[in-house]
């Protein structure tokens, strides 16, 4: 009951906040709100289930591309549309994961983004279907039941998603299977004795992380209305892996707060010191790699048990 | 060893029980690594209450058998029948599945969590279900869960690691950790649970303590079954003892009886001493 609260209140309060912004910062915002929905559902692949998978951003622009690809290639309703780009994402994402779980750390690392090279590859080769290099423009969100969704109130529907997976994945890790995602992170073995099915841990756990990425990528098309190649390449699949460390990875507030860190980092930085922002950042990274391996959650963590002890 | 002082009736159970169907047979187990024979023929029944031991000396194939009923090694010849079900090669979470439950002789907690945690891995067997109905947060659910904090609370304050519920597994001294590994264990509510040298690296103490344990274990009418190296420990704690040699069975039977076994004397000719002293 508490955490429905808490759920409702945060809906309330980040909703409201989207009426209250001009269109550069909605702009902002908005994009501050998918890094972070990205970064939970990241942290759950990479820092609680452990796996080292690249593949999170791709899904991202697999759900944002099929989304339109669905609408005004094929033609479908969006509700239909809707559902055939979650099962596009689940399917490619078992497509990938069944042999890549097989795979271990640096394998599987490989593997990733191997696929995720090939889904520029095959973004900037597809001709008419994905727009070649350029991508896909000149579409908007067809009208829900004769109202069309904009300004502030799109913003909402992207509060929604982030709540959403919020819930979805704070469900799945207090329960039996979040137990079993860091059972089999910590030690296989082990894991395994306990009767953990480690294959089929390992691929439900890339499947559901996926397929909300794909759900977060579905929402993104219709925030830029267009979707190209560059959008979805390795800097940002890099980005997000920073942020669930910077943050504290295995944590969900450490998500959060790598998320808008390093989302609002260069925002405050390039007035003041241009392109140089990008050097701040890997010092960042390095820091907390070298100082605060449990990252920035870490040091509130340390905070807090020594007031506790005090 | 008579100080030691067993349960009275309890040696009578165990005869008792070897009349019943034994819960776990193995036939002509056996396992080869290239060209050496690790285990050779071997014939086990474990029985409902009752407490195994397999001793050997170092390369005699106790751990291969061991981990060929855990399901860690796949046997090159033989089966496996548990409850009436050929279990014969599967994996180990399979076996786990069906309640067979280890320790490990090096202690394998899952670091990142607490003690209360790690106990509710060990409920994996018993908790898992629809994931929908965990995104749904049904009552069901909720009180599964709720009921699972309770129940591994009540095993950690069993095996004797009351105060550190909350504890981070890492401030755990090695003997706690050993018992950290039985709690896991036992929250599967095994019917089988396989000892990996559970005496091994404790201090005489925790022996003490960890006899008592294996007895009430037993005492619920899980069976179990021990490898151990400690003679003495083992000795005065099984039922039945199977002694291995060689990858092949060379004795079995009570405690007095394996130690009156000119069998097993010789092939622990260089370890009189250990005999003796068990």
């Amino acid at each position: 009951m508490k955490s429905l609260a808490g759920f409702l209140l945060a809906g309330l309060v980040l909703s409201a906040v989207a009426f209250m912004l001009g269109s550069y910062q909605t702009d902002v915002y908005r994009k501050l709100l998918l890094w972070i929905t990205l970064a939970l559902g990241y942290n759950f692949l990479f820092g609680i289930a452990g796996q080292v998978a690249f593949s999170h951003f791709t899904f991202y622009g697999i759900g944002a591309y099929a989304m339109v690809i669905l609408l005004f290639q094929v033609g479908l309703p969006l509700p239909l549309a809707i559902v055939a780009g979650i099962v596009v994402c689940v399917v490619l994402a078992l497509v990938v994961a069944i042999p890549a779980t097989r795979l271990e750390g640096f394998y599987l690392a490989l593997a990733t983004l191997a696929f995720a090279q090939l889904f520029i590859v095959v973004l900037n080769e597809g001709g008419s279907v994905t727009g070649g290099p350029g991508g896909l423009a000149n579409y908007r969100l067809p009208d829900i039941l004769g109202v069309r969704v904009t300004g502030p109130w799109y913003t909402v529907v992207i509060v929604f998603l982030l709540l959403g997976t919020l819930a979805v994945l704070w469900r799945l890790d207090r329960s039996w299977f979040g137990r079993a995602c860091r059972a089999v992170r910590d030690d296989p073995q082990a894991a395994q004795a306990m009767g953990i099915n480690i294959r089929t841990t390992r691929i439900v756990a890339y499947a559901v992380t996926s397929a909300l990425a794909g759900v977060a990528g579905m929402v993104y098309a219709f925030v830029d209305n267009t979707v190209n190649p560059p959008i979805f390449g390795l800097e940002n699949a890099f980005l997000l892996l920073f942020m669930v460390i910077v943050g504290g990875s295995g944590r969900p507030a450490g998500a959060i707060v790598g998320a808008i860190l390093l989302y609002l980092l260069p925002f405050f930085l390039s007035p003041l010191i241009g392109h140089h922002h990008a050097l701040v950042f890997g010092v960042v990274m390095v820091a907390v790699v070298l100082f605060q391996p449990k990252g920035l959650i870490g040091i509130w963590d340390g905070w807090m048990t020594r007031r506790r002890a005090a | 060893m008579n100080a030691r002082g067993r349960q009275p009736g309890h040696g009578d159970k165990a005869v008792a029980s070897t009349q019943a169907r034994p819960l776990l047979v193995a036939r002509g187990l056996a396992k080869q690594f290239g060209g050496l024979q690790a285990v050779a023929d071997l014939d086990l029944d474990v029985h409902e209450g009752e407490i195994l031991g397999v001793i050997g000396p170092n390369g005699a194939g106790k751990s291969t058998t061991f981990n060929m009923i855990a399901g860690a090694l796949e046997p090159t010849q033989g089966t496996l029948v548990f409850d009436g079900e050929d279990l014969t090669g599967l994996p180990a979470h399979a076996m786990a599945g069906r309640g067979i439950m280890r320790t490990f002789q090096h202690n394998k907690p899952f670091a990142s969590m607490t003690v209360r945690e790690n106990v509710m891995v060990g409920m994996h067997r018993r908790l898992k279900g629809s994931l929908w109905r965990v995104l749904l947060a049904g009552a069901g659910v909720v009180r599964a869960e709720r009921e699972a904090v309770r129940r591994a609370d009540e095993l950690v304050s069993f095996v004797g690691l009351g105060d550190w519920h909350d504890a981070d597994v890492d401030t755990l001294s090695f003997g706690q950790g050993r018992l950290l590994e039985i709690a896991r264990a036992l929250a599967a509510e095994p019917r089988l649970i396989l000892f990996d040298e559970p005496a091994a690296g404790l201090t005489p103490a925790e022996c003490e303590r960890l006899t008592d344990i294996i007895r009430q274990i037993a005492r619920q009418g899980i069976a179990v079954l021990l490898i151990e190296h400690d003679m003495r420990f083992l000795m005065g704690l099984a039922d039945r003892v199977v002694v291995l040699n060689f990858g092949r069975k060379i004795a079995q039977g009570t405690p007095a009886e394996i130690r009156a076994d000119p069998a097993v004397v010789e092939a622990y000719l260089g370890n009189v001493g250990a005999m003796a002293d068990a």
